[in-house]
């Protein structure tokens, strides 16, 4: 809790993250526009898609500072040695990236709607909890390789490589979800498969982030 | 036996031995170059200690 | 003694081989349906089974390290990983093969095939993050990490046909409740699985003296250096 007061207060002053990873987004949102018609009916059958890839990429960004941001002045290794237990940092972080990425997709979504002429008010709540759920997945999962990657020379190549393959089990439910959610349909029982798969991936990452983030950072 | 798709079925299993016999020579290549290594390394610290 | 028994294994493993090579080809019925492309399914779910066996040693080597933080568990999950990424790419190939024949395309993208892909370059990535480290500790802690984060994916690709709707064939081994083939084809195709998965821990054997032999190396490089 510390650590995410601390992480987005810091945030909050710089806003160097939040800007940066922003606009990032509504470039890619206005690149993806020249390479789809985007008022087409098709273009509705992958707005799911178009919505993750944005998110997955801006996520990318704010992971990578997640831990970088330490590196000056010794900051982590301070971190690490103070009396609190690594998974609280942890979880600080995760917390801290998660309201990060969240905000970034509270604001990208109603402009993504604008652009695309995709109605995506009508099932908010449904489409609330598959934001929720799956930014906590990808931040829970990136945080950890955040802090694996941390110090090494390619960090920036790393974190990507090694995550993204990692997420897309996650990733590939929401954007099923997102894809019926946003155009307003209600959820059919086909789906319930797509949401326990979200629900399982958040289980299991979490608790074996929990587990082995001890090694990672302390040793 | 029959004889449809045999062509297909042949490339199937020929990729199946040539993905192995792949492996098995960079083993075999890496093998090497360890051996080599081991010997320079060997007449480097003998040299060293005559010294 | 250790050399000559991973010897005698390697030949019995061969004649094996070559003997279900035989009864693949040429002892089989024909298959009503496909034709000779479905004696494909001999190798490609023998390897299946194998390159999953491969991906939970290297989970167990991963988890050993940790526990342990011995070195030769770290050896061991690389090996069994690269034995994992090799029968996977026998699966993939043979896989596409077929589908090229039976669906008319080389790929498609239901949850099986998928799921395996994306298993298959997690693993690979896995290996290319290792050279990226060059502390060993450190490498074999952080890739222990790496290869827990990246199993539970090989339980997705094998429960997929279960989970979802795939256009991949569903279960057809009877344990698991499929019961699609003839016995004498079923019997063949144990049969297969078995010089394939010793086939796999003789490299993996192999391949974890090389590891062990290289950190020797290392150490003598340094000790080299000194001098």
């Amino acid at each position: 809790m510390v650590i995410a007061g601390k992480d987005l207060r810091a945030e909050l002053r710089g806003k160097e993250t939040i800007n940066a990873s922003l606009s990032f987004s509504l470039v890619i949102l206005l690149l993806f526009s020249f390479a789809f018609d985007p008022t087409a009916e098709e273009t509705r059958a992958i707005c799911g898609g178009l919505l993750w890839l944005v998110f997955a990429f801006a996520g990318a960004l704010v992971l990578n500072r997640s831990f970088a941001r330490e590196l000056p002045n010794d900051c982590l290794d301070a971190l690490i040695a103070s009396p609190l237990p690594p998974s609280a940092l942890f979880m600080g972080k995760v917390m801290a990236n998660m309201l990060i990425l969240m905000t970034v997709e509270i604001i990208c979504l109603p402009i993504f709607g604008l652009f695309y002429n995709v109605n995506w008010t009508q099932q908010f709540g449904m489409l609330f909890l598959v934001l929720v759920l799956t930014t906590w997945g990808l931040t829970v999962v990136g945080t950890m390789f955040s802090a694996l990657t941390v110090n090494m020379r390619l960090r920036e190549l790393m974190l990507p490589t090694l995550v993204y393959p990692i997420m897309i089990p996650g990733l590939l439910a929401a954007i099923q979800l997102t894809t019926l959610l946003a155009v307003g349909e209600p959820l059919t029982p086909d789906y319930y498969p797509w949401l326990k798969l979200l629900a399982g991936f958040d289980l299991i990452y979490t608790l074996l982030g929990l587990a082995l983030v001890d090694t990672v950072l302390v040793g | 036996m029959d004889s449809r798709n045999f062509t297909y079925m042949f490339y199937g299993f020929a990729a199946a031995w040539a993905v192995l016999v792949i492996y098995v020579i960079t083993l075999v290549s890496r093998e090497k170059k360890i051996h080599q290594e081991m010997d320079r390394l060997k007449k480097l610290i003998e040299e060293g200690s005559r010294k | 003694m250790r050399e000559k028994i991973t010897y005698v294994l390697a030949a019995i493993v061969g004649a094996l081989l070559v003997s279900n090579l035989y009864t693949i080809l040429l002892g089989l019925p024909d298959e009503a349906n496909q034709g000779a492309i479905y004696r494909i399914f001999f190798f490609h779910f023998p390897s299946a089974i194998t390159s999953g066996l491969c991906a939970f040693l290297s989970l167990v080597g991963s988890l050993m390290y940790l526990y342990r933080r011995n070195l030769w568990w770290d050896a061991f999950a690389v090996s069994a990983t690269e034995l994992t990424l090799t029968f996977g790419a026998i699966v993939l190939m043979t896989g596409m093969i077929w589908a090229r024949i039976i669906w008319g395309i080389w790929w498609a993208w239901d949850a099986r095939l998928t799921s395996t892909l994306v298993s298959w370059l997690a693993y690979a990535s896995y290996l290319i993050f290792r050279r990226a480290i060059e502390e060993p500790t450190a490498r074999a802690r952080f890739s222990a990490v790496i290869s827990i984060f990246t199993f539970p994916g090989v339980i997705i690709s094998w429960k997929s046909i279960e989970w979802w709707r795939t256009q991949h064939p569903g279960p057809v081994i009877s344990i698991r409740g499929g019961g699609g083939m003839a016995p004498g084809m079923e019997a063949a195709a144990y049969w297969n699985l078995l010089p394939l998965a010793v086939l796999a821990l003789i490299l993996i054997s192999i391949r974890l003296r090389q590891e062990n032999a290289q950190r020797l190396l290392d150490g003598f490089r340094r000790q080299a250096h000194e001098i």
